[in-house]
C-alpha cells in the first residue's frame, strides 16, 4: 500500500479542488484549452492508483486504521477501511475518473470550469471521505462537503429547471443531513463517544432496554440516509435535481453518490446501531421500486425517465440488503453487487444521454427520433445499458438481479420475487419506449445535421458498456468484490475489534 | 439456495439462436426477391401526405393501456409529484413520523432489541 493512502484519497480531490480555479484562470490566461479538465483527470487518475494501492491490501485480508494525527481512537479521529469501505471507494475513484474524462468533451464549451472542476473534486473529496471514516461527527461533515458540492453543481448552468432542481435538493438535502446530525448530537449525548466502533461497542449495553432518545436517534438516522438514498417518500428532490443539472453531474449524482447512501444502508443494520432495520428496508425497497418504474413508464423527458429509473434500481439494492438482515447472504451480496452494476450502466445511461442532449440540442421524446442512423455508436452504447437495466441476460444486471430474486425464494417470500420480476418487466418496457422515440423511427428534419458524439465520451461510455458486458459474462469478478464487502458489513464485532483490539468487547466497550 | 448460472454457456446459446434465425432470415430472403419502389415506400395515411416529424409516436399514448389500467396509482400518486417543496418537506416529515412509529412499536411490541 502506498503510505498514507487512506488520507491521500481524500485530501487529493480536496486540494485538487482548492487549485482548480487556479488553473482556470492559467487556462483563460495564456489561452491553454480544457487544462483544467486535464488536470482533475490528473487528480483522479492519481487517486485511483491510491486507492487501487489501499484495496489490494484489504482484499488481501487486511483492515486499515489510519489514525489522524497520532491520536488513538475513540480520543482521535480514525479512518477505518474494511472490505465494504474498499468496494466503495473503488467504484467512487473508478467512476469518478470516467466522469470527469466524459465532462471534457461535454463541457468544453461552457465557462466557469475552474469552478466546475473545483467543485466536481470537492464533491468526491466529500465522497471518498464518508465511506473512509471510522467517526461519526466527520462522517457528517464529509457527508455535508458532498451535499453542498452538489447543490452547487445542480444549479451550475443556472437555467431555470437548474436552479429549482439545486434549491429542491438543497432543502430537501438540508433536511436529511440535519437529521443526520441531530441524531449524532443524541448517540453522543447516550453514549459519550463519536467513534463509529465505540459506539457500537457501547450501544450492546443496552441490550433488552431500549431508551425512547435511541429509537428517536435512529429513526433520525435512518430518515437521513433514506433522504440521501431517495427512498420513496423521501425521493422527491431527486427528479428534479438529475433532470435540471448538467448531464455529467447527472451521472455523477447517479454513480458515485449512489455509493454513499447505499454505503450507509449496508451499514445499517449492524454499525453503529445494530438495531433490526431489515423490515423497513424492505418495505422501502419494494415501494421504491413499483413507484419509481411505474412514474418512469410515463415520462416524456429522457433525462427524467432516468432519474425515476434511479429511485428504482435503489429500491432493488435497500431490498437486497433488507433480504442479507433475515440471513440470506444472497440477497445481501445481490444488493452490494447490484450497486456496483447500477453506478456503472447508470452512468453509462446518463452518458448516453448527455450525449444525445449535446448533439440534437433537445431531451423530449417527442422531439426525438431516428438518432441510430446518426449516432449509431451511442446507441449500441444505450442498447447495452437498457439491456443491462432491465435485467436481460448476459448483462450485468442480470445477474445482481437474479441474486436478489433467489433471496426472496430462499427465505420463502416468493411474493417478494413475482414483484422484483415484474418490475425488470416494467423496466424493459420503459426503455424499449426510451430507445423508440431515440434511436429509432424517422429523423426529423432540424436533426439532419446531428453528428456522433465526441470521441472522449465515446471512450468513457465504451469503457462503463464494456464493464457491463465483462461483469455479466464473468459475475465472478464481482462476487469477489462483493462477498468480502457482504461479510465485513455483517462483522461488527470483527470491526470493533480491528479499532481498539481483542479485549475491548469483553470490557464492555472500556479501554483496556 | 445455491447461486446457479452459467453465463458463458448461455451467451453462447444466445448468439447460436441469433445466428440460426439470421440464417433462416437470409433463406427467405434468397426464396423471395425484394422489388422495392417508391410507391411501397411511402407512408399510407389515408391519403394525406405526412412529414417525417409527423411519423413519430407520441410518447404519452406509448403505454396508455398500462397508464389505464392503474388508474388510480396514476391519479394519486402521479399527481402527487407538484414540484410543490412544501408538500414534498411534508412527506418527509411524514416519513420520518412513520418511521419513528415503526420502530417504537417494533421495540415495545415485538420486544426487538438491540
Amino acid at each position: 500500500m502506498i503510505p498514507h493512502s487512506p488520507i491521500l484519497a481524500i485530501v487529493l480531490p480536496l486540494l485538487g479542488g482548492f487549485l482548480s480555479p487556479v488553473i482556470g484562470i492559467l487556462e483563460r490566461k495564456h489561452g491553454w484549452r480544457r487544462a483544467t479538465g486535464i488536470f482533475a483527470l490528473i487528480v483522479m487518475g492519481v487517486v485511483c492508483v491510491v486507492v487501487g494501492s489501499m484495496v489490494t491490501d484489504v482484499w488481501a485480508g487486511q483492515f486499515i486504521i489510519y489514525e489522524l494525527g497520532g491520536w488513538s481512537p475513540p480520543w482521535g479521529i480514525n479512518l477505518a477501511v474494511d472490505a465494504l469501505g474498499a468496494q466503495m471507494a473503488l467504484m467512487i475513484a473508478g467512476l469518478g475518473i470516467l466522469v470527469v474524462l466524459y465532462s471534457l468533451s461535454y463541457m468544453r464549451d461552457e465557462t466557469g470550469l475552474g469552478q466546475f472542476y473545483a467543485l466536481l473534486l470537492i464533491v468526491i473529496a466529500g465522497m471518498m471521505g464518508t465511506v473512509l471514516t471510522g467517526d461519526m461527527f466527520n462522517f457528517y461533515v464529509f457527508l455535508e462537503i458532498m451535499s453542498v458540492g452538489s447543490y452547487a453543481l445542480v444549479a451550475f448552468r443556472r437555467t431555470p429547471e437548474g436552479i429549482e432542481g439545486g434549491i429542491k435538493y438543497l432543502f430537501i438535502g438540508s433536511i436529511g443531513t440535519t437529521s443526520i446530525l441531530i441524531s449524532i448530537a443524541m448517540l453522543y449525548g447516550l453514549v459519550g463517544s463519536l467513534n463509529i466502533a465505540d459506539i457500537g461497542a457501547k450501544l450492546t449495553l443496552y441490550s433488552g432496554n431500549v431508551p425512547p432518545a435511541l429509537t428517536l436517534a435512529f429513526a433520525l438516522f435512518v430518515t437521513g440516509v433514506m433522504v440521501k438514498v431517495a427512498m420513496v417518500p423521501f425521493h422527491t428532490w431527486l427528479p428534479d435535481a438529475l433532470t435540471g443539472a448538467p448531464t455529467v453531474v447527472s451521472a455523477l449524482l447517479a454513480g458515485p453518490a449512489a455509493v454513499v447512501g447505499i454505503y450507509w444502508v449496508a451499514r445499517l443494520p449492524y454499525l453503529p446501531f445494530g438495531m433490526p432495520v431489515g423490515v423497513i428496508l424492505v418495505s422501502l425497497g419494494l415501494l421504491s421500486m413499483v413507484v419509481g418504474v411505474l412514474m418512469a413508464l410515463v415520462q416524456r423527458d429522457f433525462k427524467r425517465m432516468l432519474a425515476y429509473h434511479v429511485i428504482s434500481q435503489k429500491g432493488y439494492m435497500v431490498l437486497g440488503i433488507g433480504l442479507g438482515t433475515f440471513g440470506s447472504v444472497l440477497g445481501a451480496q445481490g444488493g452490494l453487487f447490484h450497486l456496483l452494476n447500477h453506478s456503472t450502466y447508470k452512468c453509462l445511461l446518463f452518458m448516453c444521454a448527455g450525449a444525445v442532449l449535446l448533439q440534437a440540442n433537445s431531451q423530449k421524446f417527442d422531439e426525438l427520433g431516428g438518432l441510430g442512423k446518426k449516432m449509431p455508436v451511442t446507441a449500441a452504447m444505450f442498447l447495452v445499458g437498457s439491456l443491462a437495466i432491465s435485467g436481460i441476460p448476459p448483462m450485468n444486471g442480470f445477474v445482481s438481479k437474479y441474486c436478489i430474486y433467489l433471496s426472496g425464494l430462499e427465505l420463502g417470500q416468493g411474493w417478494i420475487t413475482a414483484i422484483a420480476v415484474v418490475v425488470s418487466a416494467l423496466t424493459l418496457a420503459s426503455f424499449l419506449k426510451a430507445f423508440s422515440s431515440v434511436f429509432l423511427g424517422q429523423l426529423p428534419g432540424r436533426l439532419e445535421g446531428v453528428r456522433e458524439a465526441p470521441r472522449p465520451m465515446l471512450i468513457s461510455m465504451a469503457i462503463m458498456a464494456a464493464v457491463c458486458v465483462a461483469i455479466g459474462l464473468l459475475p465472478a469478478i464481482g462476487f469477489n468484490i462483493v462477498g468480502p464487502a457482504q461479510a465485513a458489513a455483517e462483522n461488527s464485532v470483527g470491526y470493533i475489534t480491528h479499532v481498539f483490539g481483542e479485549n475491548y468487547l469483553a470490557a464492555g466497550g472500556m479501554m483496556p | 439456495m445455491e447461486f446457479i448460472w452459467d453465463p458463458l454457456m448461455v451467451t453462447a446459446a444466445m448468439l447460436l439462436c441469433s445466428a440460426v434465425g439470421y440464417v433462416i432470415l437470409l433463406l427467405s430472403r434468397m426464396g423471395t426477391k425484394p422489388r422495392p419502389n417508391p410507391e411501397k415506400n411511402r407512408t399510407y395515411a389515408c391519403g394525406e401526405v405526412l412529414k417525417p416529424e409527423e411519423l413519430h409516436p407520441d410518447s404519452a399514448g406509448f403505454f396508455s393501456p398500462v397508464k389505464k389500467v392503474i388508474k388510480p396509482f396514476y391519479r394519486r400518486v402521479g399527481g402527487a409529484h407538484t414540484g410543490d417543496l412544501n408538500r414534498y418537506l411534508l412527506w418527509i416529515a411524514a416519513g420520518l413520523l412513520v418511521l419513528f412509529v415503526t420502530v417504537f412499536l417494533m421495540e415495545v411490541v415485538l420486544g426487538w432489541a438491540l
